[in-house]
């Protein structure tokens, strides 16, 4: 007399969804805001390759590096209500591409935007979040600044969990409103003072599906509205509106015997600039003990180029962009991720090498001699107050 | 301030229990310790079969007459011993209780065959009418009995109260039911060991719990031994006899309760079938057979 063919996987959905409806586990499904402060620094270094000499004319052909400092603080206030401020300065130096010209024997090369722009950027993140029987609701205030750019942008995310427990709805909103007024001095910009407003939205839905099992999935939609060209590249011109959707999706399972858990995500993006692409993102949680996790992660993107990219401008086009960002490529990344906690303390350590090809997407289209590859390390130290 | 581990014997529930914590407080680990034992009791009260005010008295005492008034947390209760009965395609039964008028699993003797055809007619958790609100045993003689999952109920119901007190790191173990807090990735997992069903006091498999309820189920808790055969505690409900199937189970799941329930109707199913559902069940499980090979994730954990 086993259970009917067919409804053995859902035994114990019928079983958790049933006990869960007891009035035990109403006061510990309840979602709780933090117990204890957490205090975190964090520094990341992020470093390009420099463009292949074959591949530039004259300039400097050094390009990106970015130093981050990271903090953050998160601090229940009151038995409902959590804080938290996170606060970020960035050191951007090197230089970026200016321009793809024509070479003598008809390829496309790359001219970078010549000495050295270096630019600090701070962002500070302040959020607080509300915590309710079934779920919580946050609201966020970001205010970035940096000598060219200035941002502010406001969220509101909120949580709902099912009675069962075993489902979660999500959604957001948020609001951002950029200025950008363009450094003058090394290149002839685009324009001299411009602004724009990016409104997103964004739904999800997860549900536990066995007691090692998770599924997601995810809906967003983004509107652009403004002074959407790069101020610093040449001949840049693009439309003052942009709308983006995506659909994630994402698995989550645990191992007993491994102690491990594998992670895969997807997503697809499309927008009304002809640009589509897919993200394919693989990870393994390895669990060592209690106090230390090793995480291997590949992550594999193919992105198709806009309708109006092209390496050297067509005059006739109203809108032209040879912005390595818009063009058809593939991109590999991989890396390692290490946490390690002794008692108060947790120490991460995280190394990922990208790499971007024209020839390893699943769309086709003029290779921009820009694409980038880069390193990024991150170190950080994290402290629990209890 | 270290936490200290506070470890309290008592009984309840008519087993042996225990409850252990870290806590760093003195006074808050009284409190826990009085808070913790008057929900068992609160619940031992409600729920005892035994006790002749209980619910469960009333109930069975108003069989074929009256409808009883219950409320929400026994109607949950109720609608979980339902799932059960669905799940084990009614092998669960929670009017079975009335079989063990026939069975004396003191007396050294099987009972006639007789007096279990009498008490079989008076089983039958479809023919129970309740809703949200109200219970009633139809036939005079029906009989309920929240013996298969209060006792689990009570592990986490017990867990809960930890939480609520804000304990991070406790261990309720209720004669072998357990439920555990663990919060936050640093707790320190508890190690439990599993009864071995023939060698009292002996471990058959260890596992480490840092959150969640472990429950067990086996005929090494009451049986009768009779020509060298074992008649175990758990009856089937259509037949009134013992199971003859799995010799014991044990069942991690995230509530003392569900892994209870799962433990239960592993051991109410013949041998193969119980093997297959829990394979599939998709919880953390060990068994051990009349031949007393050990079976699941659990056995092959060092």
């Amino acid at each position: 007399m086993a259970a009917r063919p067919g409804d053995k996987h859902s035994a114990l959905l019928a079983l958790t969804s049933s006990a869960l409806l007891l009035p035990a586990y109403q006061a510990a499904r309840a979602d709780a805001p933090p117990q204890f402060m957490e205090m975190g620094v964090r520094y990341s270094k992020y470093k390009e390759d420099d463009t292949q000499g074959k591949k530039t004319f004259g300039g400097s052909s050094e390009r990106y590096d970015i130093d981050a400092a990271q903090f953050h603080l998160l601090a229940p206030v009151a038995d409902n209500w959590s804080v938290a401020v996170d606060v970020q300065w960035e050191d951007m130096s090197g230089a970026s591409p200016w321009f793809v010209g024509e070479s003598l024997d008809g390829s496309p090369k790359v001219i970078m935007s010549g000495a050295s722009i270096a630019d600090t950027r701070t962002e500070v993140s302040v959020t607080t979040r509300y915590y309710y029987d079934r779920g919580n609701v946050g609201l966020n205030y970001v205010h970035s600044d940096e000598d060219d750019y200035k941002s502010d942008a406001v969220a509101v995310d909120g949580a709902f969990n099912s009675a069962d427990g075993m489902t979660t709805y999500s959604g957001a909103f948020s609001y951002s409103s950029d200025d950008i007024e363009p450094t003058q001095g090394s290149v002839p910009t685009n324009t001299l003072k411009a602004d724009k407003d990016i409104s997103s939205a964004w739904i999800g839905v997860s549900r536990i599906v066995s007691r090692n099992a998770i599924v997601r999935f995810g809906l967003s939609y983004t509107y652009r509205d403004g002074f959407l060209t790069d101020p610093y590249k040449f001949r840049d011109q693009r439309p003052d509106e942009r709308k983006e959707w995506a659909i994630s999706t994402g698995y989550r399972q645990f191992f007993m015997g491994p102690n491990g858990a594998l992670q895969a995500d997807y997503r697809y993006f499309d927008d009304d600039w002809g640009v589509a692409s897919h993200t394919l993102n693989l990870a393994w949680h390895q669990n060592f003990g209690f106090s230390t996790q090793v995480i291997p992660f590949l992550r594999y993107y193919s992105q198709d180029k806009a309708d109006f990219f092209a390496n050297i401008a067509d005059l006739d086009q109203r809108y032209f962009a040879d912005d390595y960002r818009l063009s058809a490529f593939g991109a590999i990344s991989g890396g390692l991720r290490v946490r390690h906690e002794i008692g108060n303390w947790a120490i991460t350590a995280v190394g990922e090498r990208y790499e971007t090809d024209e020839s390893w997407g699943v769309y086709s289209g003029e290779e921009s001699p820009a694409l980038v590859d880069y390193w990024r390390y991150s170190f950080g130290l994290d402290y629990i107050f209890r | 301030m270290a936490a200290i581990q506070f470890d309290h014997r008592f009984r309840a529930m008519g087993g042996p229990c225990r409850l252990r914590f870290d806590c760093e407080d003195d006074a808050l680990a009284s409190s826990v310790i009085a808070q913790v034992e008057a929900e068992i009791q609160r619940l031992e009260k409600k729920y005892s079969r035994y006790l002749p005010d209980s619910l469960t008295s009333q109930i069975c005492d108003a069989a074929g007459y009256d409808p009883v008034a219950i409320d929400e947390e026994t109607s949950a209760l109720l609608g979980f011993a339902q799932t059960l009965w669905q799940e084990s395609n009614g092998l669960f039964d929670l009017t079975a209780g009335v079989l063990r008028r026939a069975w004396n699993f003191k007396s050294g003797r099987l009972p006639e065959q007789s007096s279990i055809d009498a008490l079989l007619p008076l089983v039958g958790w479809d023919r129970v009418i309740w809703d949200k609100t109200s219970i009633v045993l139809p036939l005079v003689g029906m009989e309920i009995d929240f013996g298969g999952c209060v006792k689990e109920y009570a592990s986490d119901s017990a867990a809960a109260v930890l939480i609520r007190n804000g304990i991070e790191r406790g261990l309720v173990d209720l004669a072998g039911d357990m439920a555990v807090v663990g919060v936050g990735s640093v707790a320190k997992p508890w190690p439990v060991g599993i009864s071995h069903p023939r060698q009292q006091g002996a471990a058959v498999a260890h596992i480490n719990l840092s959150e969640g309820g472990l429950a067990s189920s086996g005929d090494y808790e009451r049986c009768l031994l009779i020509d060298g055969r074992r008649y175990g505690h758990i009856l089937n409900p259509s037949t009134g006899w013992p199971v003859q199937g799995l010799v014991a189970v044990s069942v991690a799941a995230p509530q003392c309760l569900v892994a209870g329930g799962s433990a239960t109707i592993g051991m109410l199913q013949p041998e193969a079938e119980a093997l297959s559902w829990l394979a599939e069940l998709g919880l953390p499980w060990f068994a051990v057979d009349s031949d007393l090979n050990c079976h699941g994730v659990l056995a092959a954990l060092p």
